[in-house]
Formats: C-alpha cells, sequence, structure tokens
C-alpha cells in the first residue's frame, strides 16, 4: 500500500488537480449556456435556472441560420483540411526524400516566410482577391471557394514542418527496395509513403480543421452574406458590435460546434499521440 | 503527335474551355445601387426597400448586411472600387476619415432639402464645409430612474448619492448610477459633464471656445465630493459598465443611462418612460450628453461604378425623405433624424421621450475633437482611464483631472484643423 | 496496381488533367487580361507554363511534388509580405491611401462649390439636339430653361408642360430620358457641367436636382499643381503625398496619395520618442511573454506526461479531460476566460473571494495572459511530450538504471537531453507562434491596462503584433505605412532568434 502511494498517489493527485483546472472553464461555459439572460455573470456555481432558450434561439430564429453556419464552416474547414495536408505531405516528401539543389535554403525560407507577421496580409489579400472578383467571381471576394485558396496559400509551410520529421522516420530502405522495383518517386509516395503516413497525416488534418473553424478575421470580410458565413463569422454577431453584448447564443453555440471537435478528437486519441510525436522520432 | 491524339487533345481542351466558362464573369449590372450595413441596420432596410420597388427608377437596390459593426467598418477600410458599396450605413465619426483618405464623396443638398434636418446633424456628417450623407438615425442616451424605488425625480446629483448611501443597505444595491448604454466614454460624458467635465467648451453664444477646457480641479473636488470615500470609491459609480443593464432590470441599482436603441427591453421589463438629463451638482443644471447621428454616406465608388446619380437620388428619394425615414425605422425602432419622420405618428413615445430629454442637454458629437489623439489618448481612450483611475487605482481625483483637462485641450485644439 | 501508375493509361490520364487545368486557367488568364489585371494574368500564365512544363515531362521531380503548394505561397503568402515591404516605404496612412491619379479625379471632383445662394434647381434629364441636356425648372422664379454643355436656352412657360409643383416635363425637341435609360446614362450625364451663366454651372445631384456650382480649383497636369481659380493660391505636389501651398505647408488638399518616402518610416522608429519608448518595452514583454508561455506549457506538460508515463488506472480517462482546452474553439476559451476575470462578478474573484481588478492592473493582467495561455497550450505539450517520452528507447533507461544510476540522474542525463533534442523544434515553433500571438491579448486584454492619462501608448500586456495593429487598425489616424514598417522589425527580430535557436538544437542538419 505503501509503494502504492509513493508511487502513484501523486500521479493521480497532480493530474486530478489539472483536469480541475482543464474544467473549471468548460463548467461555466455549459452553465452560462442554460442561463436564459443571456450574460456571462455567474454568481453561483449552482446554475439557478436551467433554460433552453438559448439552444432554442440557434435553432429557432430565422435571423439565426446556425444550422447553414455549421455546415458551411464544416464544408470549408473540412476542404481546407483535406487540400491542406495533401500539399503538405507532397512538400514534406519531396523535403525529405528527394535530394535537390537548393533543399536546405528552401526549407529555411518557408521557415521565415511563416514568421512573418501578417497584419497587412489582410489588406493585401482582401485587394488580390477584388481583383480575381473582376474577372472570376465565382472564385473572388466574397465566395467560399476563394477563402479556401487563402487558407491553402499557408498550407505548405505550416504543414511541412510538422511532418518533416515524420517523414524523414520513415526507413530510407523502404524506398530504395521500391526504386529497385523500378517505381518511381511519384509511385512510392503513392504507394508506400500514403498508408504508412495515414495516422499523421489525419492529425494534421485534424488540426488544420480545428484551426480553419476558428478563423473569424478573414471570414468575416469574405463570406458577408447570411447564408454564406461560417460559425466563427456567425458568433461576431452576438458579441462583436458596440450594441450588442448577447452571450447566451453564442456560448450556446459554440459548445454545440465544439461537440463534433472533441468527439473527432478523442476517438483519434490514440492516432494524435502517435501522429505529433512520430515526427520527432529519430530511429 | 499523331492525329487521333491531337483530336484528343483538341475535344478536351474543347471541354475544358466550355466548363471554364463557368468562372468566367457575366457582365455585372450597371444599374445597382450597393448599399452596406452592419447587421441590424441591414436587414431593416432591406425589408423598408423591399416595399417600393422603384425608388430610384431605373435602379435596383442591394443591401449587404455584414456580421457586426466591426466588420463593416473593416471592409470599407480595405475596399477599392472594385468592391467598394455606393452608400454605406456608418456612424458620424466615420467623415472626416473617410472623407481625407478620398472613400467617401460629397453630396449637395438643395436649401428645402437642408431644412428637413437640424443644423448639428448635418454638422455631425460634415468635414470642411463639404457633406457627406444624409443623417438617418439619432443616437443618443437618458437617464432613466426605477420608479419602484425612487419615487421623485433628482433635481441634483448630490441627491442621487445620498439616496444611493440611504438606502444601499435596506435594498441591497448594488450602485448608484451606472452605465448600461454608450459605455464609460460616450454614454458616460453626462456624468463628466454634470460634475463639471465637458469634452469642449461652448461660450455664450453656444459657439465654442477651442483653447480652452473644463477645470480640472473643480471636476476633481466634485468627483471627490460625490463619487469618493476617502480615497475609494463609494460604490455609487461603477467604473465599468459590465452588468449595469442586468443589474438595473434586476431592480438592484436605482439610476442607469440608456441608449435609445435598447429603449425595447427596458418595456418588455416592465419600466416606464422617465428618461431625464443627468442632474448637475447645482439644482437646474444638467449633465449634457451626445447626441449623434448615423447616416448614410454616398461614397467616391459609386462615381466609379457609373451609380453617381442614381446613390444621390437614393439618397434623397429615400433616406433623406420622411416616407423613407418613417419606413425604415418601422423596423429599425431608432428615432429618425428627418423632422417629418420624427414627427409621425408611428414613431413611438419612447424615441420622443428620449428626444425631449435629449434636448434638454444635448451637444453634437464633434470627431474631430473626440477623434484627436494629439493630447497623447483620443477623449474615447482617455474618459475610461479617468474612472479607472481613480474608482479603482485610487489615484488622486483632482491629479488626474487637471490630466485628464489638459489632454481634451490639446485634442481640440488640434482638432480645429480638422473641422 | 503498380502498373497503374505507370504506362499509357496514366500518362492519358494526367494530360487530360493537366490539359484541363491548363484550359481553365487559360480562359482565367484573358479574362484576367481583359479586365487589365496584368499582374494577375501573367502570374497565371507563369503557372500554365509551369505546370505543363512539370507535369508532363521529366524536367524536375521534387517539383512536381510542391509546384501546387509554392504557387499558392507566392500567391497568398509572398505577394501579402512583399505588399508589406513596399508599403512600409511610403507614406500609407489615413489622409493618404489611394493612388495619386485617384486622388487628382477626387479634388478635382470636390474643387467646385455651390453659388452663395445655394441655387438648386429641378431638372430632367435628357437630350436636345443631338447632345446631353437638361431641362431646367426654377420653380422661385418660374423660369425654364434647357442647358446643354455650351448653350443655355431660355423657354417659354406656356411651351412646355408643367405640372402642379411648377416642374416642367417635357418641352419642344427635348427629348426626355426614359426611366429604363437613365441608369445606363448615370456616369455620363454625372460628368457633365451643364452651362449656367459666366462662370457656374450646373452639376446633377441625384436625377431631379441639379446644383448651381463653380470650378474652384483646376488641376495644371503640366506643372502637376492645383490653383484655386478664385483666391490664386497654387498647391504643389509636396513629394510626400498631398498637394499644399508652398511655405505653408499646412494648408494641404485633401485627399492625399500614397507616396514613398523610403526609410522614414524606419528611421522615425529610432527619432521619435513617443515610439521609441513603447517600442522597447513592448518588445521586452514580447519576449517575456513568449519565453514564459513556452516554459510554463512545456514543463505542465512535461510533468502530466511524466506522471501518466504509467499504465494507472483511468489513464485514458484523465487523457481526454486533459486535452480538452485544446480541442474547444479558442475564441471561445479565451472569451470566457476574460468574463471570469471580471472584478465584480467574475468566477475567479468569486472563488478565490477576492476583489482583485484583473485587467486594470499590469501585473494581475500579465499573470492572467500567462495563465490563460498555460491552459490553451498544455495539452499539446502534454501529448508531445508523450509521445517523445515513448520514443525513448527503454534500453537506454535499463542500461543506465543497471549502471547504478538513480531515477533522478536518468532523468537529467538521459530523459531530458534527449527529449530536449526531440522536440526543441516543436519548442522553438511555439516561441515563435506566441511571439505573433494576437488572438490572446487582442480577446483577452485589449493588450490593457493603459495609463492613457499619462500618455501612454501601449499597453501593459500589448505585444509587438497587438500594438502595431493599433497603429494600422486603430481608431483615429490609421497608419498603414509604419505598421507595415514595424512588421518587418519584428519579422528580423522573430526569424534571428528563431534561426538561431535552431542552428543550436542542430535541427537543420537533417537537411544537408
Amino acid at each position: 500500500m505503501n509503494l502504492w502511494l509513493r508511487n502513484n498517489a501523486w500521479r493521480h493527485a497532480l493530474v486530478i488537480f489539472v483536469c480541475l483546472f482543464s474544467l473549471f472553464p468548460l463548467y461555466l461555459v455549459v452553465i452560462s449556456s442554460f442561463n436564459s439572460t443571456g450574460s456571462l455573470r455567474l454568481d453561483s456555481f449552482i446554475p439557478r435556472e436551467f433554460s433552453f432558450a438559448n439552444y432554442k434561439m440557434l435553432f429557432t430564429d430565422p435571423t439565426i441560420p446556425y444550422m447553414t453556419w455549421v455546415k458551411n464552416s464544416l464544408i470549408i474547414a473540412g476542404a481546407t483540411a483535406v487540400l491542406s495536408v495533401t500539399i503538405g505531405s507532397a512538400s514534406a516528401f519531396a523535403f525529405s526524400r528527394l535530394y535537390f539543389k537548393g533543399r536546405k535554403t528552401g526549407i529555411q525560407l518557408l521557415l521565415l516566410v511563416q514568421m512573418f507577421p501578417a497584419i497587412l496580409a489582410i489588406s493585401a489579400v482582401y485587394v488580390i482577391m477584388e481583383r480575381v472578383y473582376t474577372f472570376a467571381p465565382s472564385i473572388g471576394l466574397g465566395t467560399q471557394a476563394g477563402l479556401l485558396l487563402i487558407y491553402l496559400g499557408g498550407a505548405m509551410g505550416v504543414n511541412i514542418w510538422l511532418l518533416k520529421g515524420f517523414v524523414d522516420s520513415i526507413p530510407k530502405e523502404l524506398d530504395e527496395a521500391a526504386k529497385i522495383d523500378g517505381a518511381s518517386a511519384v509511385q512510392t509516395y503513392w504507394l508506400i509513403f500514403m498508408p504508412l503516413a495515414a495516422p499523421v497525416l489525419a492529425v494534421v488534418a485534424l488540426l488544420s480543421f480545428i484551426g480553419t473553424f476558428n478563423e473569424f478575421i478573414l471570414a468575416r470580410l469574405f463570406l458577408v452574406d447570411m447564408e454564406a458565413r461560417t460559425v466563427a463569422v456567425g458568433f461576431q454577431q452576438f458579441i462583436g458590435g458596440p450594441y450588442s453584448d448577447n452571450w447566451g447564443p453564442f456560448v450556446a453555440g459554440s459548445i454545440i460546434a465544439s461537440v463534433p471537435i472533441v468527439a473527432i478528437f478523442l476517438s483519434l486519441q490514440k492516432y494524435i499521440v502517435n501522429g505529433l510525436t512520430a515526427g520527432s522520432v529519430k530511429g | 503527335m499523331t492525329k487521333k491524339r491531337f483530336s484528343a487533345v483538341g475535344f478536351i481542351a474543347a471541354v475544358a474551355i466550355a466548363v471554364s466558362g463557368l468562372v468566367v464573369p457575366s457582365a455585372s449590372a450597371a444599374d445597382d445601387i450597393v448599399v452596406w450595413a452592419d447587421e441590424s441596420r441591414g436587414a431593416n432596410l432591406k425589408k423598408a426597400l423591399a416595399v417600393k420597388s422603384d425608388w430610384v427608377s431605373g435602379y435596383t437596390i442591394t443591401v449587404k448586411a455584414f456580421s457586426n459593426f466591426d466588420a463593416l467598418k473593416d471592409a470599407f477600410d480595405k475596399a477599392t472600387d472594385a468592391s467598394g458599396p455606393d452608400i454605406i450605413m456608418g456612424a458620424n465619426d466615420w467623415v472626416p476619415t473617410g472623407a481625407k483618405s478620398g472613400k467617401l464623396a460629397p453630396v449637395t443638398l438643395t436649401a428645402s432639402q437642408k431644412a428637413r434636418f437640424t443644423p448639428g446633424q448635418l454638422f455631425d456628417l460634415t468635414y470642411k464645409g463639404n457633406l457627406y450623407g444624409v443623417p438617418v438615425d439619432v443616437n443618443n442616451v437618458a437617464m432613466i430612474y426605477n420608479t419602484k424605488l425612487v419615487t421623485t425625480a433628482p433635481k441634483t446629483f448630490g441627491e442621487m448619492v445620498a439616496f444611493y448611501k440611504a438606502n444601499k443597505a435596506s435594498k441591497s444595491l448594488k450602485a448608484g448610477l451606472c452605465v448600461a448604454g454608450g459605455g464609460m466614454s460616450w454614454g458616460a460624458h453626462s456624468i463628466f459633464s454634470a460634475l463639471g467635465a465637458d469634452a469642449f467648451q461652448f461660450d455664450s453664444r453656444d459657439k465654442i471656445i477651442y483653447n480652452r477646457s473644463f477645470n480640472g480641479t473643480t471636476f476633481g473636488k466634485n468627483v471627490r465630493t460625490y463619487l469618493l470615500d476617502g480615497k475609494k470609491s463609494n460604490g455609487f459609480l461603477p467604473a465599468s459598465d459590465a452588468g449595469c443593464k442586468d443589474n438595473f432590470l434586476a431592480g438592484t441599482v436605482p439610476y442607469a443611462i440608456i441608449g435609445n436603441w435598447e429603449w425595447s427591453d427596458y418595456v418588455a421589463k416592465g419600466f416606464t418612460m422617465n428618461l431625464m438629463p443627468v442632474p448637475g451638482v447645482t439644482a437646474g443644471t444638467n449633465g449634457k450628453m451626445f447626441g449623434s447621428v448615423s447616416g448614410a454616406l454616398l461614397t467616391t465608388y459609386a462615381a466609379k461604378h457609373g451609380s453617381e446619380a442614381g446613390a444621390k437620388s437614393l439618397l434623397t428619394n429615400f433616406f433623406g425623405s420622411t416616407a423613407g425615414q418613417v419606413l425604415y425605422q418601422k423596423y429599425e425602432g431608432r428615432p429618425p433624424a428627418e423632422k417629418g419622420a420624427a414627427l409621425d405618428a408611428t414613431v413611438t413615445a419612447a424615441q420622443r421621450g428620449f428626444g425631449a430629454a435629449a434636448s434638454l442637454a444635448g451637444i453634437p458629437q464633434i470627431g474631430a475633437f473626440l477623434n484627436s489623439n494629439a493630447g497623447g489618448a483620443s477623449y474615447w481612450d482617455s474618459a475610461p482611464a479617468y474612472w479607472t483611475a481613480v474608482l479603482v487605482d485610487g489615484k488622486d481625483a483632482v491629479t488626474e483631472g487637471n490630466k485628464l483637462a489638459a489632454i481634451w485641450r490639446a485634442n481640440t485644439s488640434a482638432g480645429k484643423a480638422d473641422l | 496496381m503498380t502498373s497503374f501508375f505507370t504506362g499509357k493509361v496514366s500518362f492519358a490520364i494526367k494530360l487530360v488533367v493537366v490539359l484541363l487545368v491548363s484550359a481553365v486557367l487559360l480562359t482565367l488568364t484573358q479574362s484576367a487580361f481583359a479586365q487589365k489585371e496584368y499582374f494577375i494574368a501573367g502570374f497565371l500564365a507563369i503557372t500554365i507554363f509551369l505546370l505543363i512544363l512539370t507535369y508532363l515531362s521529366k524536367i524536375s521531380i521534387p517539383l512536381k511534388f510542391f509546384l501546387p503548394g509554392i504557387l499558392l505561397l507566392v500567391a497568398f503568402v509572398l505577394s501579402p509580405i512583399l505588399y508589406t515591404v513596399t508599403m512600409s516605404t511610403y507614406n500609407y496612412k489615413t489622409g493618404n491611401i489611394v493612388s495619386q491619379g485617384e486622388a487628382i479625379e477626387q479634388v478635382k471632383n470636390r474643387g467646385f462649390e455651390p453659388d452663395a445662394n445655394g441655387t438648386s434647381f429641378d431638372i430632367k434629364i435628357g437630350r436636345y439636339e443631338m447632345q446631353e441636356a437638361i431641362l431646367v425648372s426654377d420653380t422661385i422664379n418660374k423660369a425654364y430653361f434647357i442647358s446643354t454643355v455650351n448653350n443655355r436656352i431660355p423657354l417659354n412657360a406656356a411651351d412646355l408642360t408643367i405640372n402642379e409643383y411648377s416642374v416642367a416635363e417635357s418641352a419642344p425637341d427635348f427629348e426626355t430620358l426614359s426611366d429604363a435609360d437613365m441608369a445606363k446614362a448615370d456616369e455620363l450625364y454625372s460628368l457633365k457641367r451643364f452651362k449656367y451663366q459666366d462662370e457656374y454651372f450646373i452639376a446633377l445631384e441625384g436625377f431631379e436636382v441639379g446644383v448651381v456650382s463653380r470650378q474652384v480649383l483646376e488641376f495644371d497636369e503640366a506643372k502637376d499643381q492645383f490653383k484655386n481659380v478664385i483666391t490664386g493660391d497654387i498647391y504643389v505636389n509636396n513629394g510626400r503625398g498631398n498637394y499644399a501651398i508652398a511655405g505653408s505647408p499646412d494648408k494641404y488638399l485633401e485627399p492625399g496619395w500614397r507616396a514613398p518616402i523610403w526609410f522614414e518610416n524606419y528611421t522615425k522608429l529610432f527619432t521619435d520618442k513617443r515610439l521609441r519608448g513603447p517600442l522597447v518595452s513592448v518588445f521586452i514583454w514580447t519576449v517575456t511573454f513568449a519565453t514564459l508561455s513556452v516554459l510554463t506549457t512545456f514543463a505542465l506538460g512535461l510533468i502530466l506526461a511524466l506522471a501518466l508515463n504509467k499504465p494507472i488506472r483511468g489513464r485514458r480517462f484523465y487523457r481526454s479531460i486533459l486535452i480538452l482546452p485544446y480541442a474547444m474553439p479558442s475564441i471561445m476559451s479565451i472569451l470566457i476566460w476574460g468574463g471570469m476575470f471580471n472584478t465584480e462578478f467574475g468566477a475567479i474573484n468569486n472563488l478565490l473571494g477576492t476583489q482583485i481588478a484583473w485587467f486594470q492592473s499590469a501585473l494581475f493582467a500579465k499573470f492572467a495572459i500567462i495563465l490563460v495561455n498555460l491552459w490553451l497550450g498544455f495539452p499539446y505539450f502534454y501529448l508531445i511530450s508523450s509521445g517523445a517520452l515513448q520514443a525513448i528507447p527503454s534500453e537506454l533507461l535499463e542500461a543506465a538504471a543497471i549502471d547504478g544510476a538513480n531515477p533522478r540522474q536518468i532523468f537529467r542525463r538521459i530523459t531530458m537531453p534527449l527529449l530536449l533534442q526531440i522536440l526543441s523544434p516543436l519548442l522553438i515553433a511555439s516561441f515563435a507562434f506566441n511571439f505573433n500571438n494576437f488572438n490572446l491579448i487582442y480577446l483577452l486584454t485589449g493588450g490593457g491596462p493603459r495609463a492613457e492619462l499619462d500618455g501612454e501608448l501601449a499597453g501593459a500586456t500589448d505585444i509587438l503584433i497587438s500594438f502595431t495593429y493599433k497603429i494600422a487598425f486603430g481608431n483615429s489616424i490609421q497608419d498603414l505605412g509604419l505598421a507595415s514598417a514595424i512588421s518587418l522589425v519584428i519579422f528580423v527580430l522573430v526569424a534571428s532568434i528563431s534561426m538561431y535557436g535552431l542552428r543550436k538544437s542542430k535541427v537543420l542538419e537533417s537537411f544537408e
């Protein structure tokens, strides 16, 4: 018993303490969502009332097409995730496996480019897309396709970093065997690399999905029409303006929006742990 | 390439070009007037405009509603003629920056059109002699008191403080006067003013004096008397507006400053129209409150799009007309700026009440003075900072008051160039 | 299966796809060209060329893998960077936003003033004698005339149809424009100046009103200056984006345009005392904040990983809860935390029974920021530390134990160094991320608290990027040129620190 206490008690104690730290704000979120005054005032930890008014508002108020927003968010974030991972993994494979001049400079440049503070980037991108709109309105300003293109702009830089280590850890012997069999680089990529990389790619896709889901600064400039907005933009309606302070639907909506993400996260837990770290392992 | 391959490639290319026709734009309608607005005004505009199909003959009107006011401003800042609107429903403090930056275009009203608005309203949307839009709705605040707690309207500031102190324990009051609408800079101006700190000074003929500011010592002493208990706040005025509306509606704060745009929430909770300006330190004086207008502003993009005359017609036929304003405010519910609309029977008693309170003690919101930060900080940043410094951090009311006066004087002097 | 990727079939598919994409891009290029977007058209043309070259030949195999990525990068990441760098050399701020041509046009448009009486007339637009003309009704004096650009033709009221408002609706030889045609004619008529008398003309204010005005400012293209024809003032190009009176630089015409001022924005950073002070203090806090964030999140994550390294009961359950903060949308979490720190009714003050004004005190605000960032970031480091711990071969640890090392020594000498080697790229990446962690600062404290009354420009919790954002998009004067210059400086700082870290951790050697 003493041994168990010494070895494990501290583990449980510490972890439970941190779990409480993790859960505390989330508990408050859930309570506020059932608070019909729509404020974040929490004077007691046991909810005094339990009303579904906020949730009802999200689903029945005609000026809040919440489910449309969720659909838009899922589509945009999903498309970004898939395409982003494709671009990133292909690039990571090339940088890791293929030897070409300027490989090291290339990756250094990619890193540098990512560190640039993107303050004016929004203005620049807005102007670019405005001009694209003049000759290609379906992918210009105000379209989901245009927004998707912008999100993909950074795909290569971000994902290479996450994936490079993993690609490095796949033994080169596999590649060589394939080469002897007469496979080209592209074939090696699709037939050998991809199956092995699936878990890691799933993780990277999920991280990209979450990041895109949360993005609202670009999205609120681009997706103006009520029906085209994402959840993140829609929330701005509740909490953004100088006259609006409507926490109720915001909190309720946040919870609903989080549920699928958390669910996917939890179900892919094993992959995530392996994926995030496999990249850092060196043989 | 073999002939077969050649034709195959040609066939594919043809299909591709046909497919890509989907991304080629159709000629954009040259007879469209685009109006941008925020989420509430936009929605209500659409409803009001839908009533008639030809506000401006030959034109269709498209309203784009952004998700919130910040998003609207953000987009407008970044827009160029490729995507910009023809008319934008903006705040009056957009006029100086928009005009300076070449985003807003001047509008000339005829004498009879001008007569429909008060000179103050037109002044709000004027920059260096040019008018840049048409006033649409009036934004103002007024003080309301809870008749269940307070039986008679207070005549002096001191009365309110005395009431708070006397009843604090018995009625579990959380504060005496809080700012529920307009924030601690805009809405709270009436409190500043009631205690002696006006944002800008008028002389006896109601002309602005540019290089004078309020007396920081007098103001600071008033703050000490009425808002402080020694070095700490006596609880009468909270330094932030968080939770004010909830507390007032719950009956734990007797006086509150509220904005005309949310009157319906108070009506829903059973409050009646007991609006008044904030009483001053001596009986018969009031704290001055800002009255500002939001307007339909004309952009320079309208001329680029070839819709200039159409946009100008829309401004006069709809935005600036009695019929248009009545229709729009029916949905939006704010006090209309146009005189005929303001007298219209459909304007609710609430809006009239706000108008009455405002007319007793209203001053124009002069963006040139309030936005300038020549003194180190703009009015918008320095005003709430005063409350924080004195009521929360316990700094000296007189010292901070003098600092504030110096900042506002510098801002006013510098802002004169921007009128 | 391999054969699927070789041979005629695969080549055919590849050819089809490449041609399809190229055809689409070709159409886009043509449209772009037609709309005078030459840069974009050029970029698209190059794209087509590169696509065909890369995928239909064997010139560069690596390029096949990252061509789309690079193209998107250039379009949406590199061009904004170039834009930022370019704009940092311009006088680009409120009042100097548009291009010079645009500014000149607008000054011209504003360069006329209504006459002293504000005379305006009701008009009808149409055509007279094959020219654009307006039918003018002076309802006050009951006078009527037709005005073209060059002529003014008085009319007899008896010849006209006049409505109940005394406005003439039609006149002989005057073709009123139909409603449908009005919209198309808008641009044409809006630009015209219809003759009135002397230097006064009638300009359109909408379709039904004309205002009598005269031109005050005239532009001399040859000399590149404006002249006020009434007062005689001459406004010259001051080289900084405005036309100003020589000798009275404060009297300038608006709007101005964005003009190149080269390195002035940069020198301002060093010479302007009002900027220099805040920049230095903000920089110090930014580095402190980024470092503390990485240290605290890594420490907590690592401790948890160590604690849960053993398969104790409930490990999966604990893990699910521990990663929740990472899985929640961060906007929501940050705003909720902001509410929790509220002085009067915040949950934190409730819990601790205190009345701390969290966001009004510099020290407490900084603590709050670090705490919230810890909450947001520790799950990530927990996850990667877990994996890294598992990646350390157990034989190493066993061998060390056999050699007589105690757990603490094993940890310090073997585990930690290996962990750091594995995780250092991610630690550096986390530093760079937090250096520019705009969302957290903006949403939680807004950069505050700030002693505005004492003239402070930057708040106590402002980091470089949030401070720059205020300069670029703040409320009164938006100085985008200056903000771009600061962005470049930030970039140089972050890049140097990160590159130094990368060199030290020898990560880049894997690419030799």
